[in-house]
Order: C-alpha cells, then structure tokens, then sequence
C-alpha cells in the first residue's frame, strides 16, 4: 500500500474512487432491481396522480374540464422519481447528504446483474443495447401501422385521430428514443476499451442516463393512455396547446429524454478528455471515439435547450402560463425557434455516431490505413460545431426572420463539407484494398450509399427556392429516413455484427446476416426511394389520405416496407440462434483488428485491462511492414500528463 | 494515390473509373436536362413553378455526377477490389496509404467551391424570383413590383384591379381547422371557399390562420407559406397558364389535416373579373358579416388559444373561472 | 466496511503505485472537467429563458409583452437575489480560507451559505403566492414563471452542492483523524479539493447569472 499519508494516522482506509477492488454484490431478490424500480414508478404515479387531484380539486376551471394536466404531470414526474429511487439512482446522491464517500464500485455477476443499476460500463453497454433494440422495434411496429394506412386513399385501417397517433409516436419514439440513444450501446460500451481506461469517469452518471432513457420511453408512451397527442414529433405550438393531457406525456417525456442525453454526454465527454491512457494523444484516438466526442458535446450543450423548451410547454399547460400563446403575448414561432435550436443537432446527434463506426470497421475489412485520419476528425468536430448555426432552414416557409434565409441557406449548404470530408475519408480507404466483404463491411458499404442520397436530398432541401417544392411533404420524409435510417441505423446494425463477439463473446451467424442485410438493403431502398416521387408529386407528410394518382406508388412503397419490417426478424432470429439457442464461442480477435478494445481477452475482464496501457501510436497501421506495436500492455504507465490541472486547482502545493 | 502496386491491371483503374465517370455524367446529365427535367414538379403553371423547376433541374444536373462518382467507386470497391479477386494484390499499408495531401487538397477545394456557388447560385434565384413563391413573413423585402403600393392599397380598402393593367391581385388566404377561405380585398373583401386567379397577373398571397398553424401550398402554382395565427405571411407568384391547381396543407394542424385540400382555378382575366365582380355583388350581405379586412383576426374564445387579455383582464373567462377561489388579489 | 474490503481483497487486481496516481490524476481531471461542462449546460439552459424574454419582448405579441409595467414583487427579488449572492460569496470567499489552511472556517463559511440558500429556496417558492399578475396574463409574466422554475433549480443545486461539500469535509475530518484535508495528498483529501474548486467556480458562475436574470425580471 504506498498511498502517501501523514505519519501518526493508524488504518488509513483506502480511497475508495480509485479502488479498483471489485466487491460482490449482493444478488438478492430483496435488493435494488427492476422489479422494486416498476414498484417505486407505480406508487409515484398513484401518489403523484393524487396529489394533481387534490391541487386541481380547488381551481373549478380543472375540476370542471375532465382534463387536469396537472395531475397528469404529477403522476408522471412522481412515477420517474419513483423508478429512479427504487431501481437505486437516487441512493449515492442521498448518501451524500451525510457527507459519505462513494463506495467502491460493485462488481455483480451472473445474469439478474443486466436488471440492476450496475456501474460497469460494459454491463450498462449491454443493457442500451437491448434498450435500443426494443424502442427501436416498437418505434418500427408503428411504422408499419403507418404503411398499412397509406395503402389505400380512401379506404382506412384507422380513424383519421389514431392515425395521428401512431404517427406522432412513431417520430417520437424513433427520434428521441431509438436515434438519439444510439451513442448509449456502443459509445459506452467501448469508449473506455478504446482509450485505454478501466473505467468512465462517473459511472453513476452513465448509469442514471440509462434508467432516464427507460423512463421516458414509458412516459411518451403514456400519451396513449391520455388520448395521444396529434403534433408529430415536433409539437408545433398552437397545436400543442390545443391538444389534450396526452401532449403532457410529451412534453414531459421530452424534458426526461433531454436529462438523460445531457448526463450521457455529459459521462462520455469528460472520460474521453480525462481517461485516455499514457500516450493516448488526440492524433492516436481512433475515429469511433472523435465521432462520440462530437455527439457528446451536441449532447450536452443541445439537449438543455429541449429541457427549457419542454418546461415552458408543461407551463403552458399546467400553469395557464402563454408562452407560446401569440394571444397572450407569447409566439408561437418561440417553440420553433428553441425546439430546432435544439433539432438540429439533435439530427446530428444521430448521425455521428455512424459516420463513426464506420470509420472504425472500414479499415479493418480493407487492410489498410483510415485514408487522411485528420480530415476525419476535423470533418465530425466542424459537423458539431456547424450544427447548431443552421436551425432556421426547416423554417424557411415559415414566415420568421425571411431575410436571414440566405444566411441559413449558406450555412446549411457549408455543413456539406465536412459532412463531405467523411466521405473522403471512407472511398479513400477502399482505394485499391483487397477488402474483405463479411456482413459489417456490407453495413459499411450501405451506409455510404443511402447516406450519398440522404445528403444530396439535404443540399436540395437547403436550396431556398427548391425548398417551396419540397418542404412538408414526402420528399423531406424520405430525406430524414435516408440520413437517419440508411445512415445511422445501418452503421448501428453493421457495428453490431462487428462488436457483438466482443461484448458477448459469440459470433453472430454469417448467413443469417447475410439474409438480414441484403433483404433490410433492398426493400429499405425500395420502401424509401419511391416516397421521393411522391414527395415531388405532392403528398404533404401526416396525411392519412391521399391524392387517387398517387396510390400505386404508395402500395409499392407499403409493400416494400412490411418485407423491410421482416427483414429485422431475421435479425431477431439470428440474435436469438447466435446468442443464444446454438451459440458459438467468438475467437479473441474475429475480424483481426488492431483496435485497442480487441487486445482484451474476451469476455473483458471488470476492469478492462490488467496494466493501463501504454499507448504508442493509432490503430490503424493495417498492412504495413514493420509498424510499431500498438501499445505496451505489461509495465506501469508514468504519470498522466494532466497534472497540470491539478497543480492548477492546487496553488500551495 | 503512389503505390509501390506493380499489378498492371490496377495500375489503370484510376484513369478508367475517371474516363467512365465523364462519360456516365455526361450521358446522365444529358438525358436528364432532355427527358426528365421538363416534367419535374410542379410544371411551369407560373413564374415560381417555372424558376424553381429550373433550380431543380440545375441543382440535380450538378448532383448526378456527384453521385455517379461515389456510386461508381463503391462499384470498383465491391468488384474489382474485392478479396475474392485472384488477382487482387494484398492492401498496401504505409503512410502513403494514410493519406495524400494532394488528394485532401483538392477534395476541399472542390467540395467547397461547389457548395459556394450553390449558396450564391440559390440567393440570386431567390432574389430574381422575388421569393420564388415562399412564405416571406408580413413585411417581405423581395417582392415584385408594384406589390407594395398595391397591398398597403388593399388594406385600406381602397385597392383595385382590372383586367390588361399588370397590376397586383392582392389575395388573402385563410386557413382554419381544417379549411382554406380566400378574401380578395380589392373586390370589397368578399370570401370565397374557391381560389380563382386571373392568369399573367402578379399575385400577391396573404396567408393568415385563425387557430393552429397550417401551411398554404398551391401545388401547381408553387407558393407555400406557413399561415400563422395572428401574422401575415406573403408569397408572390405570377401565373403563366390557364388550368386547375391544387391547394394542401401541408403542416401537420390536427386530426382532419390529411382532409385539408382544395382546388382551384387560373381564369382568363376578363373571366376572372366578371366571375369577382358578380361574387362581389352576389355575397354583398355576407361580407357585411364578416369582420373588417385585415392582415390576421383575432379569435374569439372558440379559438386554438381560448381568451383574450386586451389591458390585463381576462376576457372572456372570469379571472374567477380560471383561478378558482386562490386567485391573487 | 473495511471486512469487505479485506475480503474483496482475494478478488482484486493488482494496481501499481503509479497507476493509482494515474487514476487520481485522471479523477481530479474529470472533476475541474465536469465542473466546466456544467457550467456550459447551464449556460445554454438560461440562454433558453433569456432568448425567450428578448423575443417575446421585442415581437410584443398583442401588445401584450408588458402592460402597464406590471413588476414581479421586488421585496422578494431583492431578498432571493441576496441571498442567493450571499451563499454564492460564502463558496468563493470560504475558498480563499481554506487555502489559507481554515478549515473551520471554510466550513462555518459555507454552512452559512448552505441555510442561505435554503432560505432563498423557501422564498422563491413562497414567491408564487405574491405574484399580482396572472401567469398568462403577458409575455412578461409567463417568463417570469419560467424564471422562477428555473432559479428554483439553481437554488436547489447550490444548496446541494454546498451542503454535500461541506458533509464530506465533516467526514473526512471525522474518518481520517489527524489528517488536514486542507493541504494533505491523500486522494480523498485532494479529490475533496477539487471538488471544492469545482464548487466554487460553479457559484461564481451562479453569482453573474442570477446577477443578469434578477436584473433582467426585477429592474428592467
Ligand atoms: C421500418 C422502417 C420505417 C418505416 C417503414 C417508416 C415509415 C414512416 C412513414 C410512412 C412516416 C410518415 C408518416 C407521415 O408523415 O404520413 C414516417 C414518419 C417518421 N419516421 Fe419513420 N419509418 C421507419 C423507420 C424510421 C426510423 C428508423 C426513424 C428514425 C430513426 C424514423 C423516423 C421518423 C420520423 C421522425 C417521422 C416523422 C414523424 C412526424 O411526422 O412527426 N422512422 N415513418
Ligand atoms: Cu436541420
Ligand atoms: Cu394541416
């Protein structure tokens, strides 16, 4: 023990924010689980629900309507504490209260630890990888809901008011739930594995992220409970505040997704400045981990906007405040400005995150170098930092501040060269490689292709004049699915086949994947390129009926999206067959990559790595005769270059 | 891109992927601009609809090489460069696989000075298009000629049109759950649940909403304008061609939006005057009824947003109604 | 406590000296960090409520951003803002003692902040009950709810912040009998260090914002 304390104190006890002492937790029934989370959510709802009664009881105005919002957000507010508490969020920022310390991080085992607050991020990484897999699936049952509707203008499946519904939940969920949370799975997952550190810096906080996103996906989808709300996931004012209490669960679940981004980003950005390991510089870390500090930085600085945005909504409709009440001396156009002010990055949010992961498997299936590394980099910090000067270009019909359109249209058009950089960067990889085509590298090859169409669409719609064309209407629909779906949940999809043998350590079947990425290729492109046309021939978007000429295009278009929505149950299957029914144990290093996280033994260890690496140079020297190691893996490091902060903090010393 | 590659067949697949990329450009562009761009959306029913198909076609003249190079690279990549190859040579690592300044270089320089002349290219479009028919907010800065003189004319009421004079039709467009009704200030205010235009006049579009906000897009006539509860939203357009056009909404106004559609029609201008002078003298009573013409109405408290406070109290609620007993002193 | 650690002692891996301190290093890092990133959160969280203000202000929708001048009552503001600025100074000023090497009177300093800030918490709540406007009365008013939601927060974060620090301090003291938490380089006591510049800085940010806001609500 050579912690350095003053001479005369007898049993210093260890510290316990670097002890790296696992300690077994306790598996118990009668501890923290999801099950006391869903007891504690429950009794909040009824308490919180109660109280709104109660308050609401006195004004006649509430009591008279049939609709208190107040006690719809009580209930919901109550119900997201309740969770928090009894899932054991709240239990280290109460005990701090006391002034104790935070207790060493427990190590859990055995399968009830994926239904505990756990702080190993490998085990929370896990844990938003089902999270995201499940929104995602329920975000895509809607949308075939959606289809079935569109296939016939006259004839309905639904009334013109569920119809809404199903639509504003499905943008909803998908949007804030299924996209944005997509930094959850493999971002801490492997951030830490990639930088060399055994842990994040604020595991609790990663760990709060996680059970917030789990909240508020139970919260937007009370609305349903509350009659829905008919706005689409972007809640225009006058509508909002003429909607039922169902807009509550909106608005509120906004206001719980936007803590649950912040504090994700928050954890990730901070590890990755602080906790990258001896010699990890910022020219050696890899793309992955630049494109999830960009995310990270939208995340934090965005996301606070949407909480403000949210709480003057609830206001509204709790409080009889107007702030988005032109009447009453609020504007509408203040819910414009601040929803895309946070809209905007947000889409970049969930774009990144691709353009990152396929940066990190292209050069391991090409054998060669990630072609101009900086350029890369360079391309996702000027995305991020562009992203939030461009808002006003889905306002361009609008009516607000029309002179400032060329300015957006600029800006807007200027986001296409970085975003261009990327594509630089990934056809100057395949140049010339023997590339080997397994089933990520497919994902990889697909995302450039769809995300080339989602972007060129973009430079049309940023064009001022082109835009009276196409904004509203099917085109942008198509659009946003190329960008968001082709590139985004491609690259997801694609870095699960490549990671899952590491986080699992079972490979995922070839063949099957195979099946799953050639028909989800297909029918996506089939599904989504048609709704271009239709776009152009005139179909606003939220319609449940439509002009007769457009109905063929429109079946064709529905078809091709139930056999995309069959194509993810292969994907379903194979998880099941691979990981579970006939697993087959995954070698150390399946694809052969230089990435640091693949130099762990597989499963990883709880803290990652034996010795902190000694980092030596970037993980991309594919095919290249005598290139240095990557890193030293066996000695002690020296000391973190960072003391300079703490001699900052610490002047007498 | 140097390499120490000694396989001569892929020693010429840059020189080839460049000589088919000029050639499928070329061809595509061509047939695009020839085949397709004239009938793209929305045809050329007015000045608007023709500059912006024209805008289209131009922007996706530029896009399909661009396109086409990508795609094309990504087809190399997946037959030629492809492991299965046998005479593929293994990938060639090294630092002059990591990166070409040369290659960087140009691709920033290329890349944005496409996207620097798409800027100006779409600012000059939208200044000579004065608008090219979108939503400009009340006071537009880029309007034709004449439209200023003829709106603050409509507003007092003492506009007027007539056929042969190219003078602007000042039109008001109003739109409420889940309707489009349209005044035309020059012939008395009149509302019609019909938007009939007279064809080679300028028009000036003034697009208000009683409630939530919808969005007025004439589809052939290529204007769209969000119309907002309590503000004016301008849109220009000249008409070129006879014919009926029709009008959606195309923001999201609640249950009924998807049933939200009209049509309308472009009349000859003596057409169009005598069927405005008869509708005029036809709904005289009713438009007596109808509040005062203006830029925007306030609703009354059936309206999206309920009461109203002109000086601090609440009207039509009683502050007592809201409040309950608790309401402050 | 310390049974577990000597049982989980079998289970552990090894650490080397210089990887602890690496692993210090890197925590004390993520303190001054996260420290920083929050501030810049909130920042972006109040420029959300001071955009709104301006653009209400300056759209003056129905000429109803502020009629007749109405004032949010200002023997309240006035109170809040004091105090609020008295726990902030507490933070900054109990800092420069305890680099001095005061403990006790650091933490006397920040005890006082803590029941300031308590005390500002109950006023700004009590404050609902004085408003003379109704909340959708004006542009004006509605913000001024939003304002006091959000300075709630603020105030409920100070005094968390606060009280957390100087509880820790107390246990420390407590823990680890003899050793000056002040100058001492066991991790806890530098760990407890950067928090408390964390902290500080924090309320420094926290006495300019509510300075801005009480300005813009209160005065203008
Ligand atoms: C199985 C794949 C999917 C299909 C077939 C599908 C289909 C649709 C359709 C037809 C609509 C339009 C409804 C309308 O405006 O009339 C829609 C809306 C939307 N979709 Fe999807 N979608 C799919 C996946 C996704 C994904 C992966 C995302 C995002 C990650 C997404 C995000 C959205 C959003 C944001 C909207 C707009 C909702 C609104 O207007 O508020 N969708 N989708
Ligand atoms: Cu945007
Ligand atoms: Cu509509």
């Amino acid at each position: 023990m050579t912690t350095s304390v003053e001479a005369g104190v007898e049993a210093p006890k260890p510290p316990a924010f670097i002890d790296i002492k696992p300690r077994r937790g306790q598996n118990g029934w009668l501890s923290q689980h999801v099950g006391t989370a869903a007891l504690g959510g429950f009794l909040g709802y009824i308490l919180g629900h109660w109280l709104g009664n109660f308050i609401g009881s006195s004004y006649p105005y509430i009591a008279n309507s049939g609709q208190n919002s107040l006690a719809v957000l009580l209930a919901l507010l109550f119900m997201v504490v309740g969770w928090l508490l009894g899932i054991g969020a709240l239990n280290h920022p109460i005990a701090k209260i006391l002034g104790r310390e935070a207790k060493g991080e427990v190590e859990y085992t055995g399968w009830t630890r994926y239904f505990r607050y756990n702080l190993d991020h490998k085990v929370v990484g896990i844990q938003y990888v089902v999270g995201v897999l499940i929104f995602f699936f329920t975000g895509g049952l809607l949308a075939m809901a959606i289809r079935t509707e569109l296939l016939n203008p006259t004839v309905h499946v639904f009334s013109a008011d569920t119809y809404i519904k199903i639509v504003s939940e499905h943008g909803t969920i998908m949007m804030m739930m299924a996209s944005s949370v997509v930094v959850g799975p493999l971002g801490n997952y492997f951030v830490p594995l990639m930088i060399g550190s055994r842990r994040m810096a604020f595991p609790r906080i990663e760990a709060f992220s996680l059970w917030t996103f789990i909240a508020g996906y139970f919260v937007i989808f009370s609305a349903l409970a509350y009659g829905g709300f008919p706005t689409g996931w972007t809640g225009y004012a006058p509508l909002q505040t003429q909607a039922g209490p169902g807009m509550v669960s909106y608005l509120f679940g906004f206001a719980v997704i936007s803590v649950g981004m912040m504090t994700a980003g928050f954890n990730l950005a901070v590890t990755i400045i602080n906790y990258r390991a001896p010699g990890m510089t910022w020219s050696r870390v890899p793309v992955f981990v630049w494109s999830i500090i960009a995310t990270a930085a939208l995340l934090t600085l965005a996301s606070p906007v949407l909480t403000a945005a949210g709480l003057f909504g609830l206001l509204d409709k709790t409080a009889q405040t107007s702030f988005y009440v032109t009447e009453h001396g609020g504007s509408s156009y203040l819910w414009q400005n601040l929803f895309w002010f946070f809209g905007h990055p947000e889409v970049y949010i969930m774009a990144l995150p691709g353009f990152g992961i396929v940066g990190e498997i292209i050069p391991v299936f090409t054998r060669k170098p990630l072609f101009a590394y900086r350029i890369a980099a360079a391309g996702m910090i000027g995305v991020a930092l562009l992203s939030f000067f461009v808002w006003q270009h889905h306002l361009f019909q609008s009516g607000i501040d029309p002179d400032m359109r060329p300015l957006f249209m600029l800006t807007t058009e200027l986001i296409s060269i970085p975003t261009g950089f990327i594509f630089l960067v990934g056809m100057g990889t395949l140049y010339r490689a023997k590339i080997r085509y397994e089933v990520p590298m497919l994902f990889c090859m697909a995302v450039y292709f769809n995300f080339l169409i989602g972007g060129i669409s973009g430079v049309f719609l940023s064009d001022v004049p082109v835009n009276v064309t196409v904004h509203g209407g099917f085109f942008v629909l198509s659009h946003f699915h190329y960008t968001i779906m082709g590139g985004l949940i491609f690259a997801f999809f694609g870095g699960l086949y490549f990671w899952l043998p590491k986080m699992t350590g079972r490979t995922m079947n070839k063949k099957l994947g195979l099946w799953h990425f050639w028909t989800m290729f297909g029918f996506f492109n089939l599904t989504f390129f048609p709704m271009f046309i239709i776009g152009l021939l005139g179909q606003p978007r939220r319609v449940f009926s439509y002009a007769r000429n457009l109905q063929t295009l429109n079946e064709f278009s529905s078809i091709a999206a139930f056999f995309l929505g069959a194509s993810f149950l292969i994907f379903v299957a194979n998880l099941m067959w691979s990981q579970f029914i006939a697993p087959e144990k995954a070698p150390a290093n399946p694809w052969d990559s230089l990435g640091l996280e693949w130099q762990t033994a597989t499963p990883i260890p709880h803290y990652n790595f034996e010795r902190i690496p000694v980092i030596m140079t970037d993980p991309y020297h594919y095919s290249e005769v005598g290139a240095p190691a990557l890193a030293d893996f066996g000695n002690g490091p020296p000391v973190h270059a960072s003391s300079a902060v703490a001699a900052a903090i610490e002047p007498e010393q | 891109m140097s390499s120490t590659n000694t396989n001569p067949s892929q020693e010429h697949h840059l020189r080839r992927i460049v000589v088919i990329w000029v050639a499928l450009s070329v061809v595509c562009d061509l047939l695009y601009w020839i085949f397709i761009g004239p009938h793209v959306p929305p045809g050329r029913m007015t000045s608007t609809a023709t500059a912006n198909q024209f805008d289209f076609n131009v922007l996706m003249v530029i896009a399909l090489p661009v396109m086409i190079g990508v795609w094309e690279w990504l087809a190399f990549a997946a037959l030629m460069w492809n492991s299965k190859r046998a005479d593929m040579p293994e990938s060639v690592g090294g630092p002059a696989a990591a990166g070409n300044r040369r290659t960087e270089v140009s691709w920033i320089v290329v890349t944005t000075v496409v996207v620097l002349f798409l800027a100006v290219y779409g600012t000059i479009e939208l200044y000579s298009g004065a608008g090219s028919g979108s939503g400009e907010g009340p006071n537009p800065i880029l309007q034709p000629a004449g439209a200023m003189k003829a709106e603050t004319a409509a507003l007092s009421g003492s506009g007027s049109w007539a056929p042969y004079t190219n003078a602007v039709l000042p039109v008001q467009v109003i739109a409420q759950q889940w309707k489009f009704t349209y005044r035309y200030p020059t012939f008395g205010g009149f509302e019609s649940p019909y938007l009939i235009l007279p064809v080679n006049t300028e028009i000036a579009f003034n697009v208000t909403s009683l409630d939530v906000i919808h969005s007025f897009w004439a589809y052939q006539l290529e204007v769209k304008a969000d119309a907002n509860p309590l503000q004016n939203n301008v849109a220009f357009t000249k008409t070129g061609q006879l014919g009926t056009f029709e009008v959606r909404c195309s923001e999201l106004c609640g249950i009924w939006h998807g049933a939200m559609f009209n049509k309308g029609k472009v009349l000859s201008e003596s057409a169009f005057m005598a069927w405005a002078t008869s509708t005029e003298s036809k709904n005289a009573a009713n438009t007596k009824l109808l509040p005062p013409f203006a830029w925007s109405y306030v609703p009354d408290a059936n309206g999206a947003a309920g009461g109203f406070y002109p000086d601090g109290n609440v009207t039509p609620y009683s502050p007592v109604e809201i409040y309950g007993s608790k309401q402050p002193s | 406590m310390s049974d577990a650690f000597k049982a989980a002692d079998k289970i552990r891996i090894s650490d080397t000296p210089e990887e602890r301190e690496f692993e210090l290093r890197a925590h004390i890092g993520a303190i001054w960090s996260g420290g920083r990133l929050f501030i810049g959160m909130y920042t972006f969280l109040l420029a959300s409520l001071v955009f709104s203000y301006f653009y209400l202000r300056s759209s003056n929708n129905g000429i109803l951003w502020r009629p007749n001048h109405v004032t949010a009552p200002t023997a309240y503001g006035w109170t809040i803002y004091t105090l609020t600025l008295l726990a902030a100074s507490m933070a900054i000023f109990g800092q420069a003692r305890l680099r001095r090497g005061n403990v006790s009177e650091w933490q006397a300093a920040i005890w006082v902040g803590v029941v300031a800030a308590l005390f500002a918490l109950f006023m700004q709540i009590w404050e609902f009950t004085a408003v003379p406007f109704y909340p959708g009365s004006s542009g004006y008013a509605s913000t001024f709810i939003g304002y006091s939601v959000m300075n709630i927060l603020t105030i409920f974060i100070v005094a968390y912040w606060l009280e957390t620090t100087v509880a820790r301090s107390h246990w420390l003291v407590k823990e680890f009998r003899g050793v000056e938490i002040q100058f001492s380089k066991h991790p806890s006591a530098q760990s407890f260090r950067a928090n408390v510049a964390s902290m500080t800085y924090f309320m420094g940010f926290v006495a300019l914002s509510s300075t801005l806001l009480f300005a813009m609500f209160y005065l203008l």
